[in-house]
C-alpha cells in the first residue's frame, strides 16, 4: 500500500477537505477586508460591511458547491470494489452512492447557507459544513470501529459549531449548549461500548468481529458493550429517549445547519448503524419477535423505535411551531427506520436506506421552505404560514407535496418507503413475528396524519394575519433557492412514482 | 512492576478522582485530576507503554490541565458554597448508585476471560516510540490524517464561539 | 532487582543532587552577582570570604533564620505545596540527563529511558504548578498576576520548545539523550559542524536548520525559565516580584532555587542535543581509566556553566518585553520557525546526498 494508492481512494474526501480549507482562506482574508472597510468608516456605514459578508457568501459558497460537484464527479470515478487497512475505508457501489447522495444533501445545504443573508462568518461556516460532509463519508465507507468512531466524532464537533453559530440569537446557543452535552456525553458512552467490544473480540475491524463473536455466547459484558455503543447511534438518529435535543436544535440552530442534521447526519448515522449491528453484530441478532423474544440487538432497536414512533407522533401533536413539529416527526421517522434494521437482511437493510434517503431529501426541502419563510417574515410559527397559498402559490404547492410524503400518503416516495418497509418487516419472519411494531407504526403514522394536515391547512385556509397581509406581497425573489426547494420536490414526487430508480439500485448495491 | 506500585498508582487515580468531584474549590479540582493523570501515566509506565504515559503527563498534566487552571483563575471562579443536602435526593442517589455497582459486579462475575491468568505480555523487541511511529505511517495512517481534520474543526469553532463579535 | 544497580543508582542520585546540583544553584546566585557587577562595572559581593566566595553559605544561613511570615488571607495547604513543587521538576528532569560518559563501568546517568526527551519535557512543563499555585493561594494581587502570565506563557513557548528539537531527533532516529551524545561524538557536535568529518558538505547544509534549532530552543528555554527578556511572571517593576511577592524565609529561597535549578537543567538539556554532551574533541570516553570518566564529567559541567553564563550575560543586557510582544513572538514567529525547521531538515535528510 503505497501513500499515493491512499490518496487515490481517499480522493473524494481529499478534494472535500481541500475545499473546505480554500473556503476558509477566502472567507478568513475578504472577512479582514471587511472588518478593516467598517473601522475606516467609523463604523458608520453598516451595508458596507454587510454588502462585503453578501458577497464573501456568495463566493465562498460558489467555491464550496463547485468542490462539491467536482468530489461528486471523483466519487463516480472511484474503483467497484477496494478495501484499506482492514475496513477503514472501504469502497463497494453502496458506500460509492451514499457518499454522492451525502454530498448531494450537503450541496443543497450549501445552496440554503447561499442564502442566508445575515450568516455572519459565512466562509467559516461553509468550510465546517464541508468537513462535516467529510465525517458523513468516512462514516458511511468505513468498516471499522476505530474510524467510525473518528467520524461520528468530526461530525459531531462540526454539527456542535453550526448549530451555535449564530451568536446572535440565543436559542441558537442554547440549542447548541444542550446538542453538544448531549452528544458529548453519548459518544462518551459510544466509546466505552466500542472498548468493551474491543476487549472481548481484540479487533476492530467488523468483519473480523463477527467472526470472533460468533463463537461465544451473549455474555453480559458483551451486552453491556452493545447497548453503549447503540446509545451513541440513538442519540445521533434522534431515537426517542435520547432525542431531547433534538426540538432545541431543529429550531435555534441557523436554518441550514438544522437541515443538515435532519438529513445528511441522520442518513449516514443510519448507514453505519445498519453496517455494525448487520456485519458487525450478525451473530447477535436476537429476536424481536412479540412473546419470543430472544437477547440481542434486535429487541433494542425494536423497543427504541416503537419508543420513537409513539412520543414522537404524539408529542409533535402539541407543536405550534414548524421547526419544532418536523423535529418531534423526525423522532418518530427514525423509529419507522429502525424497523428495517430490525427486520435485518439485505432487504431490511435496504428499506430502511431507502426510508432515510427519502425522508431526508423531504426534510431538507421542507427546511428550504421554511428558510424562505423566515426570512419574509421573521418567524417559523404556524401563523407565519398562514395563507402562504395567496403569498407564494409555487412555494404552498412544494411544502404539501413534502408534508404529504412524511405523512405517507400516495403517490409521494414516503408512501412507497413506509409501503417498503412494513413490507419487509412482515415478510422478516414466517410467524409474523413483527406485526407487533408494523401495527404500532401505522398507529403512529395515522396520527402523523393529523399534524401534517395541520399545517396543510394553515398555508391552504387560513387568512394571513393582519402583520404579515401588510408586509410586501411576495416573498423576496430568491431564484437560486426557489429552484432548489422545486427541484427537491420534483424529486420527492418522482421517487414516489418511480421508486425502483433507488430501490433497486440500492438492493443491487446491498453485499 | 511489583504489584504494590500497582495498588498504590490504582489508588492514587482513584482517591484523586474521587477528590476531583467532591472537592467544593474548583483549583483543588484541577489540581486533584492533575494527580490523578500522573497516577494513570505510572499505570501506562508500568505496562512498558512508556510513551503513551509520558504523553499523558505532557499533554494533559502539563499542558491541558495548565489551561484549565488558567481558565478558572482568569474566571476567577470561587468555591461553591456549602449547599444544604437534599437528603431524599441523597438516598436516591446512594440507592441507584449501590444498583449500578451490584450490577457490575454481576456482570463482572459472569465474564468468563476474568477467571483465568492471561499469560504475560511479551516484551516487544523494538521500541515502543518506534512501534507507535510506524503504525501512524502504516496502517493508522487515515485515521491519524482525520484527526488532523477533527482538530482543524475544533480550533474553528472555538475560535468562532469564543470570539467577541462588534455589535 | 539486581542490588548492584539500586546501590548505584542512589549514589548517582545522591551524588548528583547533593555534591553538584545543590552546589551549583547556589554559586550560580553568586555568579549572576558577580557578572552583574562586571557587566554593570560594580564589584558585586566581596565582603565573605576571599573575593566573596562565601557569600552563598551567608544567605543560605540569613534566609534559614528569617522569620516565615505567613499572611492571613493565604490558602495555607497549597501555599506551603507551591514552594515544593517550584523545585521537584527541575530536579527530576536532570535524572534522563547523561552527564558522563561511564566512571568504573557505570553509566553517568541516572536513567536511560527511550522516551528521554519527552520525559524532559513532560516534567518540565509540570514546572508552572508552583508558580500557579504559588500566584493563586497567596491571595494577593500581583501573584496572582504573576501565576496567570507564567502560566500562559509556558504553554505558549512549549510549542517551540518541543518543535524545535524535532530535526535534532530525525537525525538520531531515537529519542534517547545518550543517543543523541553518542551520534554526536560519531559525527561531530549538531552546533558545530567543523568538529568531527568537517570536509563533508552534508554536515554544512544540515547545520543550517541545527542552528536554527538551536537558537529557538534556547529562546524557549529562556521563557520557560523565566528569566529576562522573558521574566514577565516576577517583573520586579510591574508585579513587585510577581508570584513570590508574598512569600519570605525558606518558602522563597525555594522558589529562587527552583528558578536557579530550572536554569541548570535547561543548559544540561541545551548542551545534550546541541554541543555533544560530555564529549570533547581528543579526550576518550570512561571505558578508558576512571580518570577520564571522571574528565568526562568535568567537560560536562564546564559546558552547562558556560550555558549558564551566557542566560546571565543575556539576563542583563536585555531589557524585558511587553506581555503581548512575548505572546505574539512565540505563536506568531518562534512556532512557524521551528515548523518550517522541520521541513527544511526533513527535505535535506530526504534529498541531499549524504557523502
Amino acid at each position: 500500500m503505497s501513500y499515493l494508492e491512499l490518496l487515490k481512494l481517499a480522493s473524494t474526501e481529499a478534494v472535500v477537505v481541500v475545499t473546505a480549507l480554500v473556503v476558509l482562506a477566502i472567507g478568513l482574508t475578504t472577512r479582514r477586508e471587511a472588518t478593516g472597510v467598517t473601522v475606516a468608516t467609523a463604523q458608520g456605514d453598516q451595508n458596507v460591511g454587510g454588502s462585503s459578508s453578501a458577497r464573501t457568501n456568495a463566493i465562498c459558497s460558489f467555491i464550496a458547491a463547485l468542490g462539491l460537484a467536482i468530489a461528486i464527479g471523483t466519487a463516480l470515478m472511484l474503483p467497484r470494489k477496494a478495501t484499506l487497512f482492514s475496513g477503514m475505508l472501504v469502497i463497494t457501489p453502496l458506500t460509492s452512492l451514499f457518499k454522492i447522495i451525502c454530498m448531494a444533501l450537503a450541496f443543497f445545504a450549501v445552496l440554503l447557507t447561499k442564502s442566508e443573508k445575515s450568516l455572519r462568518h459565512p466562509g467559516e461556516y461553509l468550510a465546517i459544513l464541508l468537513l462535516a460532509t467529510v465525517g458523513l463519508m468516512l462514516l458511511v465507507s468505513s468498516e471499522e470501529l476505530l474510524m467510525i468512531f473518528i467520524g461520528l466524532e468530526l461530525l459531531g464537533l462540526s454539527l456542535y459549531v453550526m448549530v451555535a453559530f449564530d451568536k446572535t440569537d440565543v436559542r441558537s446557543a442554547e440549542a447548541g449548549l444542550k446538542y453538544f452535552l448531549f452528544g458529548s456525553t453519548s459518544s462518551a458512552f459510544t466509546l466505552f461500548g466500542i472498548s468493551l467490544i474491543y476487549g472481548m473480540s481484540g479487533i476492530t475491524s467488523l468483519a473480523a468481529i463477527s467472526e470472533k463473536l460468533a463463537t461465544v455466547s451473549v455474555q453480559p459484558l458483551l451486552a453491556v458493550g452493545i447497548v453503549m455503543t447503540l446509545i451513541g447511534f440513538a442519540f445521533k438518529i434522534a431515537a426517542a429517549p435520547f432525542h431531547l435535543w433534538a426540538p432545541d436544535a431543529y429550531q435555534g440552530a441557523p436554518i441550514p445547519s438544522a437541515a443538515f442534521i435532519a438529513s445528511g447526519s441522520k442518513v449516514a448515522s443510519f448507514v453505519v448503524l445498519g453496517k455494525i449491528v448487520l456485519v458487525g453484530f450478525a451473530p447477535l441478532h436476537g429476536d424481536a419477535a412479540w412473546h419470543a423474544m430472544v437477547a440481542g440487538w434486535s429487541p433494542v432497536l425494536a423497543a427504541l423505535a416503537a419508543l420513537s414512533i409513539l412520543v414522537g407522533n404524539f408529542v409533535a401533536l402539541a407543536q405550534s411551531n414548524l421547526r419544532r413539529l418536523l423535529a418531534y416527526s423526525a423522532v418518530a421517522h427514525a423509529g419507522y427506520t429502525l424497523i428495517g434494521l430490525v427486520a435485518g437482511d439485505r432487504e431490511g437493510f435496504s428499506a430502511a436506506l431507502f426510508y432515510t434517503t427519502t425522508y431526508a431529501i423531504t426534510l431538507v426541502g421542507a427546511f428550504g421552505v421554511v428558510a424562505l419563510v423566515r426570512r419574509e417574515t421573521a418567524g417559523d410559527d404556524f401563523s407565519n404560514f398562514s395563507g402562504l397559498i395567496s403569498r407564494s402559490p409555487m412555494l404552498a404547492g412544494c411544502m404539501s407535496i413534502f408534508m404529504l410524503s412524511l405523512a405517507g400518503i400516495p403517490p409521494l416516495a414516503g408512501f412507497f418507503g413506509k409501503f417498503y418497509l412494513f413490507s419487509v418487516a412482515l415478510r422478516a419472519d414466517a410467524g409474523h413475528g413483527l406485526l407487533w411494531l408494523v401495527a404500532v407504526a401505522l398507529f403512529g403514522s395515522l396520527i402523523s396524519l393529523y399534524y401534517y394536515l395541520i399545517v396543510l391547512k394553515v398555508i391552504f385556509v387560513d387568512e394571513p394575519s393582519l402583520a404579515i397581509a401588510s408586509s410586501p406581497d411576495h416573498l423576496s425573489p430568491d431564484l437560486l433557492q426557489r429552484i432548489a426547494v422545486a427541484v427537491l420536490a420534483a424529486v420527492v414526487l418522482f421517487l414516489g412514482l418511480m421508486p425502483d430508480a433507488l430501490a433497486a439500485g440500492l438492493l443491487a448495491a446491498m453485499p | 512492576m511489583p504489584p504494590f506500585l500497582f495498588w498504590l498508582f490504582a489508588s492514587l487515580m482513584l482517591v484523586f478522582g474521587a477528590a476531583v468531584v467532591l472537592n467544593r474549590n474548583p483549583v483543588a479540582s484541577a489540581l486533584s485530576l492533575v494527580v490523578s493523570f500522573l497516577g494513570l501515566a505510572a499505570l501506562f509506565m508500568s505496562l512498558d507503554a512508556y510513551f503513551v504515559g509520558i504523553i499523558q503527563v505532557l499533554v494533559y498534566a502539563g499542558a491541558v490541565m495548565v489551561l484549565f487552571l488558567f481558565i478558572i483563575m482568569l474566571l476567577n471562579l470561587r468555591a461553591e458554597e456549602g449547599r444544604r443536602i437534599n437528603w431524599l435526593a441523597a438516598t436516591g442517589g446512594i440507592v441507584v448508585a449501590l444498583i449500578l455497582v451490584i450490577q457490575i459486579f454481576s456482570v463482572i462475575g459472569h465474564f468468563q476471560a476474568a477467571r483465568q491468568t492471561f499469560p504475560s505480555l511479551e516484551r516487544s523487541t523494538t521500541d515502543d516510540v518506534w512501534n507507535i511511529g510506524a503504525l501512524l505511517f502504516s496502517n493508522y495512517n487515515l485515521p491519524f490524517q482525520i484527526v488532523g481534520v477533527l482538530v482543524l474543526v475544533a480550533t474553528i469553532g472555538v475560535v468562532l464561539l469564543s470570539k467577541r463579535e462588534p455589535r | 532487582m539486581d542490588p548492584f544497580f539500586i546501590i548505584t543508582s542512589l549514589l548517582k542520585i545522591v551524588g548528583i543532587l547533593f555534591v553538584v546540583i545543590l552546589p551549583m544553584v547556589s554559586y550560580a546566585v553568586y555568579a549572576e552577582r558577580k557578572v552583574s557587577a562586571a557587566i554593570q562595572d560594580r564589584l558585586g559581593p566581596n565582603r565573605v570570604g576571599p573575593a566573596g566566595l562565601f557569600q552563598p553559605i551567608a544567605d543560605m544561613f540569613k534566609l534559614l533564620l528569617k522569620e516565615d511570615f505567613t499572611p492571613r488571607n493565604v490558602n495555607t495547604f497549597y501555599y506551603w505545596l507551591a514552594p515544593c513543587l517550584a523545585v521537584m521538576p527541575a530536579i527530576i528532569t536532570i535524572a534522563v540527563v547523561p552527564f558522563g560518559s561511564t566512571l568504573f563501568g557505570v553509566p553517568m546517568v541516572i536513567a536511560d529511558v527511550n522516551v528521554g526527551i519527552l520525559f524532559v519535557f513532560a516534567i518540565a512543563s509540570l514546572g508552572v504548578y508552583g508558580i500557579v499555585i504559588g500566584g493563586w493561594a497567596s491571595n494577593s494581587k500581583y501573584p496572582f498576576l504573576g501565576g496567570i502570565r507564567s502560566s500562559s506563557q509556558m504553554l505558549s513557548y512549549e510549542l517551540s520548545l518541543g518543535l524545535a528539537v524535532i530535526p535534532v531527533f530525525l537525525l538520531v532516529g531515537n529519542l534517547r539523550l545518550t543517543s543523541v551524545v553518542r551520534y554526536q561524538i560519531e559525527h561531530g557536535w549538531f552546533i558545530a559542524p567543523f568538529v568531527g568529518d568537517w570536509m563533508n558538505p552534508w554536515k554544512w547544509v544540515l547545520a543550517v536548520p541545527m542552528i536554527i534549532s538551536f537558537l529557538v530552543f534556547m529562546i524557549a528555554i529562556f521563557a520557560e525559565t523565566n528569566r529576562l527578556p522573558f521574566d514577565l511572571p516576577e517583573a520586579e517593576q510591574e508585579l513587585a516580584g510577581g508570584y513570590n511577592t508574598e512569600y519570605s524565609s525558606m518558602k522563597f529561597a525555594l522558589f529562587f532555587l527552583g528558578e536557579y535549578a530550572a536554569m541548570i537543567t535547561g543548559s544540561a538539556v541545551i548542551v545534550t542535543l546541541f554541543f555533544g554532551g560530555w564529549h570533547f574533541p581528543g579526550i576518550p570516553d570512561g571505558s578508558r581509566g576512571w580518570i577520564f570518566g571522571v574528565i568526562n564529567i568535568a567537560v560536562f559541567f564546564a559546558k552547562v556553566a558556560i550555558m549558564i553564563f551566557i542566560f546571565m550575560w543575556v539576563r542583563w543586557t536585555l531589557p524585558r518585553f511587553r506581555y503581548d510582544q512575548l505572546m505574539r513572538l512565540g505563536w506568531l514567529f518562534f512556532f512557524e520557525i521551528a515548523l518550517v525547521n522541520i521541513f527544511v531538515a526533513a527535505w535535506i535528510l530526504a534529498y541531499f546526498p549524504s557523502s
